[in-house]
């Protein structure tokens, strides 16, 4: 408003006034226009431009992460089968239940419960979402059994998605909940997530080999060692999703097929198995063994392992739980001490899993002891060093250069003047201190490396332990060295290297899977067996054979002679080794069969017998402790056993033949005879009972299998007797016993450690205890058992 | 009634037949069908997921848009110049509502302020009194201050000390003021007492606008900015609830399941945008990720699913209703008439600044709605009314002198 108006007159005034404002209004407003209808909205499109277009990528990755659901499919895992096809390993679909209470309590609408006033009526709206927490409540307690209290605690948790409420659930409750889901629509509260578990049918079986799998997959033995192959690839579900974690079909969907695993086939076969460990068994209960033990059984021409047992062992179905009685006991008696502390006691524990879970055959080693010899002589065969024509003189002990102590020899008198076989089957220490001292340190080391002994077998096992050896080897390591004591290898190693000294000279490379093959049965991978090297030529290891079965066959002097099983040609060697652990003693036989074609190699091995007294050489249950009595006298008749199952003939030496079971011919109503010469065709003897000229009854009856040579009874006239009392035999020797049973009527078939029922062996048990009425014509068993062998460890390092 | 013959109309009448403005109505029309569009593919996945027809929520808007148009046409049809003592009882009632909807209202428990109430108190339609409130403001500021130049000069005695003041205050034009600032304050008082923060802002914009645009003396627009960001900055920096929206808005990040989940989602929805969007309907985020896409974020779903361009396009709608607006606002017959238009017009821009801001974490959040796009069937009503008047208004807009 200008000064000048002020002179004009009211209206004018008043008009100027309204020209004027109208005019700032219009200015005011063009000022208005420009801001509010352009200016403003230059940063709006900035903004837009720089978020949409600029920093496209960075939201983009954002906006995928959260809205892509990316569900793995589970690739099925490959079972593991034995040599038969019998399956070892497999898996198969369970289910996790998973509840989520917050999407529970989502999935019922707030906006169902307004009032007219638009705020909610609490009470109903709580009273519905209650409503389905107990319908859920109830089917899973009823269908999984679960305690209601703590699913209704769960439910509570509105904050939790993801509540696991039972894993490993099978088929047909895991149906029963689906079917349940479906039916009242549940499936965002409550929802089954598939799984696999791992089944092994047949429980502890070849538990170390087969290991087991945990949550990541396999843990331990063949399951970790071929997890890869095993598992397969995991497929993938790629879906769109909304915040509330429900699928979206859309363009952006994905599918991956899953790729199922491969199956192993091993060369492990189950029956072999199961027979190795039971014998492994059978022996730790017999000998009072505290810590386990072990038994391989090996193809010595390929390298196949047909069985590989250790104890303790465990069920993978329950890897945790520990089942060996010896290691609970501990275990108990550790909880009950009132100084161990908590910590202790779960350390203790789980040293204790660890232990079940190792393979003594492989992820240990120990000190070959004695069966080491057969190396050492097969070495010094190949180099020439010693020949049939050499004497060794045994006095009980030797002394070595830089040792003030004299080497004892397992008999402290000494076994005199020997020939080579004979030291070997003496198992003599001063023998072999000789045999090695002729190799020397250099040709020693030499045929240790060839034997594969300072390398890994190349088997495909996880953990396979390494040996441990001399630094810088002295004479003294040599002479100890020579029967195989103060160094370790794993018992896989010496298995393997044995099987080279028998199987005319090669060192295989061992192997346990013998093919892999996809789902439809394609081979994708095949196990050839494998010749590391040549170690010894095929004359030396007939030669060293040849010893090494003397040392079994050989009735007086063999100390591996109560592993003899009539018909078969065992070879073998003993061990017993004392380890520079105090009380320690792992006593062990390897054995091989048939001796002129070995087709099979077994290591059995004790590790500590307990003794019947601090510094005892007896065991608690009375058996010296000593690979010649201990395993020697269990391997027998695994091998037999074995033997029998892989279909090897048996062939019986002329003895026992004799001996071999005959069929009773029928003798009643011929004449007596027409009855001795049948019988005589079956070297069968007769007593006869009356005074007539006509058999009127026999014992036993026709076609009855009686072992040959034995005196059947022949009535003449009379009536024989229903039933007979067993006499009491215990104690008496072969003859005696024989004619003892036969004299009351009965029949004797002896087993037992050897065959040579000589004088020395006796009775150690019979079938039908003494005092006990039976049928006439009963055959008894009766098992021989020869004296304590002297093969100990006495060397007193 | 039957039609009059143009002959035995007044002036005013004659005028108030003539032609509405057509770009105005045609924008107007635009935006309203884009953006019910827009808020249907926004609200199918909530709809479908959580209530019980994925139609659910069109269904409601639709029926609104068309009441909202039928109003439109018939306020387009009244002659503006009623609205000038229309106002008195509109602010009256405006101002019984707010109170009434401090006791009688709802939306507490949903979100944490007394916002809504029933037509009828108890039942009807809910609105908020707060959009009614805007338009009384501007309407009675519009008619008041139009009539300023027109008022004559109120002598103050010079012999009291009173007196005297008054007069030195009238000379420096703050008594005739004081109407004003009072309506606000009871307005904006009660609005707070809701609390309904966004709501204030838009009332107070709506009436500094017309004040602003009526010529009121610069100085006391510097004088309230001043008050105003010196308040803001206190609140700001002095209390934790404002520190905290401060903080997330520079940082949503910093609590990203909470209370910056819904910045984050709908960044996320404009940044997954890009040039040209992910196409129409094929937004992801209004798959739950958005907390109630139709609303507040809806145009966070139109840049997702048509881009940058899309949401460029409708800012350009926007934009180019508010200058034929205020176009209208210039050549509009009278001064109330230009007051009224920059009033609606002004709210009208502020408030799609203030919701695109908020959507695009230019401005901390708060609780605006987008016009013609967010759900919400009274305030759509409304805010088509509003441009009724508009429409009125260019009825009067004298036919330019052909010569």
């Amino acid at each position: 408003m200008r000064e000048n108006i002020r002179d004009f007159g009211g209206r004018q005034e008043k008009r100027q006034r309204e020209t004027g404002s109208k005019r700032l209004v219009f200015r005011r407003t063009v000022l208005l226009m420009l801001v509010f209808g352009v200016v403003l909205f230059v940063p709006l499109l900035r903004q837009i431009w720089n978020i949409a277009v600029v920093n496209h990528e960075y939201y983009q990755r954002l906006a995928v992460e959260q809205q892509t659901r990316d569900v793995p499919v589970s690739a099925s895992r490959g079972n593991i089968y034995d040599a038969k096809g019998n399956v070892l390993a497999m898996s198969a679909t369970v289910y996790n239940v998973i509840l989520s209470p917050r999407d529970l309590v989502n999935s019922i609408s707030e906006s169902k419960f307004k009032n007219e006033d638009g705020t909610t009526d609490q009470g109903a709206y709580s009273a519905a979402i209650q409503a389905r927490r107990d319908l859920i409540t109830d089917k899973v307690c009823q269908v999984l059994g679960l305690d209601r209290e703590k699913v209704a605690e769960r439910m509570t948790r509105t904050n939790s998605q993801y509540e696991v409420l039972k894993t490993n659930v099978e088929g047909e409750q895991a149906d029963q909940l689906q079917a349940f889901i479906a039916e009242n629509k549940l499936g965002y509260s409550l929802y089954l997530t598939p799984a696999t578990k791992r089944y092994y049918p047949y429980s502890s079986l070849a538990a170390q080999v087969l290991g087991f799998c945990n949550s990541e997959g396999g843990a331990y033995g063949l399951e970790a060692w071929f997890n890869d192959t095993l598992e397969g690839t995991a497929g993938r579900v790629i879906t769109s999703q909304t915040a509330h974690s429900t699928e979206i079909y859309n363009s952006y969907s994905e599918y991956i097929d899953a790729v199922n695993g491969y199956n192993l086939n091993l060369t492990i076969d189950a029956t072999i198995q199961a027979y190795a460990e039971r014998t492994l068994e059978e022996g730790i209960k017999d000998y009072d063994v505290l810590a386990g033990g072990w038994c391989i059984v090996m193809n010595p021409k390929t390298g196949a392992i047909l069985a590989a047992a250790s104890s303790p062992e465990y069920d993978p179905n329950d890897y945790s739980t520990i089942r060996d009685e010896k290691l609970l006991a501990r275990l108990e008696e550790l909880k009950n001490s009132p100084e161990t502390t908590e910590e202790q006691y779960a350390a203790a524990v789980a040293a204790a899993r660890n232990k079940q879970w190792r393979s003594q055959a492989w992820n240990d080693t120990y000190e070959p002891g004695s069966t080491f010899k057969a190396l050492v002589l097969a070495a010094a065969l190949e180099e020439g060093l010693v020949s049939d024509s050499d004497s060794f003189f045994c006095s009980g002990g030797a002394r070595v250069a830089g040792w003030n102590k004299v080497i004892n020899c397992s008999k402290l008198t000494g076994h005199g003047a020997q020939t080579l076989q004979m030291a070997v089957q003496h198992s003599c220490n001063p023998a072999f201190m000789e045999i090695g001292a002729r190799l020397g340190t250099e040709k020693f080391y030499e045929y240790f490396n060839a034997f594969g002994l300072n390398e890994p077998t190349g088997v495909e096992l996880p953990g396979e332990a390494g040996s441990q050896i001399w630094p810088q080897m002295s004479n003294v390591d040599l002479a100890v060295a020579s029967f195989g004591q103060r160094f370790n290898v794993t018992p896989l190693q010496m298995i393997t290297a044995f099987s080279a000294v028998i199987n005319g000279g090669n060192l295989m490379e061992p192997y346990i899977v013998d093919s892999v093959t996809a789902e439809d049965g394609t081979v994708v991978q095949k196990t050839e067996p494998t010749v590391v090297r040549q170690v010894v030529s095929q004359e030396t290891s007939a030669r060293a054979t040849a010893i090494l079965e003397s040392v079994v066959a050989d009735p007086v002097e063999g100390t591996g002679k109560k592993a003899y099983q009539p018909g078969y040609r065992i070879g073998g060697k003993t061990g017993t080794s004392e380890t520079t652990v105090p009380g320690e003693v792992v006593v062990s036989f390897m054995g091989f069969a048939p001796a002129d074609d070995p087709q099979v190699i077994v290591l059995l091995a004790y590790n500590t017998p307990a003794r019947s007294a601090p510094g005892s050489s007896t065991g608690t249950t009375g058996t010296y402790i000593s690979g010649g009595n201990m395993p020697a006298q269990k391997i027998g008749p695994l091998m037999a056993q074995i033997l029998d199952y892989i279909g090897v003939e048996k062939h019986y030496t002329e003895s026992e033949s004799d001996l071999a079971d005959v069929s009773m011919p029928r003798v009643t109503g011929v004449s007596l005879a027409e009855a001795k010469q049948a019988l005589d065709e079956r070297k069968l003897s007769f007593r006869t009972v009356g005074g007539g000229d006509t058999v009127t009854a026999q014992v036993p009856s026709a076609g009855t299998a009686i072992p040959g040579g034995s005196t059947v009874i022949l009535y003449l006239g009379e009536e024989p007797a229903e039933t007979v009392v067993v006499p009491d035999v215990s104690g008496l020797s072969y003859e005696g016993a024989k004619t003892r049973l036969e004299n009351a009527g009965l029949f004797m078939r002896a087993s037992g450690s050897s065959t040579y029922y000589g004088n020395s062996s006796k009775v150690q048990s019979q079938s039908v205890a003494g005092g006990e009425s039976v049928a006439a014509g009963t055959i008894i068993n009766v098992e021989f058992a020869t004296p304590q062998i002297d093969d100990g460890y006495l060397y007193t390092g | 009634m039957a039609r009059k013959a143009k002959r035995d109309l007044t002036m005013e009448e004659q005028l108030a037949r003539g032609p509405m403005d057509l770009p105005f109505l045609m924008l107007t029309m635009m935006l309203l069908g884009i953006g019910l569009l827009m808020m249907f593919s926004a609200s199918y996945a909530t709809a479908y997921y959580l209530e019980d027809s994925p139609l659910g929520y069109i269904r409601r808007q639709a029926l609104f848009a068309g009441a909202g148009v039928l109003a439109m046409y018939f306020v387009s049809k009244v002659n503006y110049q009623t609205l000038r003592w229309l106002a008195i009882p509109m602010l009256v009632g405006a101002i019984a509502l707010l109170v009434l909807v401090l006791p009688f209202g709802f939306g507490r428990s949903t979100v944490g302020a007394q916002r809504w109430m029933y037509m009828f108190i108890v039942s009807g339609p809910s609105f908020q009194p707060s959009e009614i409130a805007k338009v009384a403001v501007i309407l009675f500021f519009a008619s008041r201050l139009s009539k300023r130049d027109t008022e004559k000069k109120r002598k103050w005695s010079k012999r009291t000390l009173t007196g005297r003041t008054l007069q030195r205050l009238d000379n420096v034009g703050f008594l005739e003021l004081v109407p004003y600032g009072a309506v606000l304050l009871v307005i904006a008082g009660l609005m707070l007492l809701e609390p309904h923060m966004s709501g204030t802002i838009l009332v107070l914009a709506g009436g500094a606008a017309v004040l602003f645009a009526a010529g009121i003396s610069l100085r006391w627009f510097a004088l309230g900015g001043g008050l105003a960001g010196a308040a803001l900055w206190f609140i700001i920096n002095e209390t934790d609830y404002m520190t905290s929206r401060v903080q997330l808005w520079r940082d949503p990040w910093s609590d990203p399941q909470n209370k910056g989940f819904q910045t984050i989602q709908s960044l996320i929805a404009v940044g997954s945008g890009a040039l040209t969007g992910r196409g129409l309907g094929k937004s992801m985020q209004k798959f739950l990720y958005i907390p109630e896409p139709e609303n507040d974020c809806v145009f966070a779903i139109v840049v997702e699913e048509l881009g940058f361009i899309g949401g460029a396009i409708v800012l350009l709608l926007f934009s180019l209703l508010i200058l034929r607006g205020y176009w209208l606002a210039l050549h509009a017959r009278d001064k109330f008439g230009a007051l009224t238009i920059v009033g609606i017009i002004t709210l009208l821009a502020v408030q799609v600044f203030l919701n695109v801001s908020v959507v695009t974490n230019l401005i901390p959040v708060t609780g605006i709605s987008l016009p013609f796009f967010s759900y919400g069937g009274t305030a759509l009503m409304i805010q088509l009314a509003e441009m009724g008047v508009v429409l009125s208004i260019s009825r009067q807009i004298p036919a330019p002198k052909n010569d």
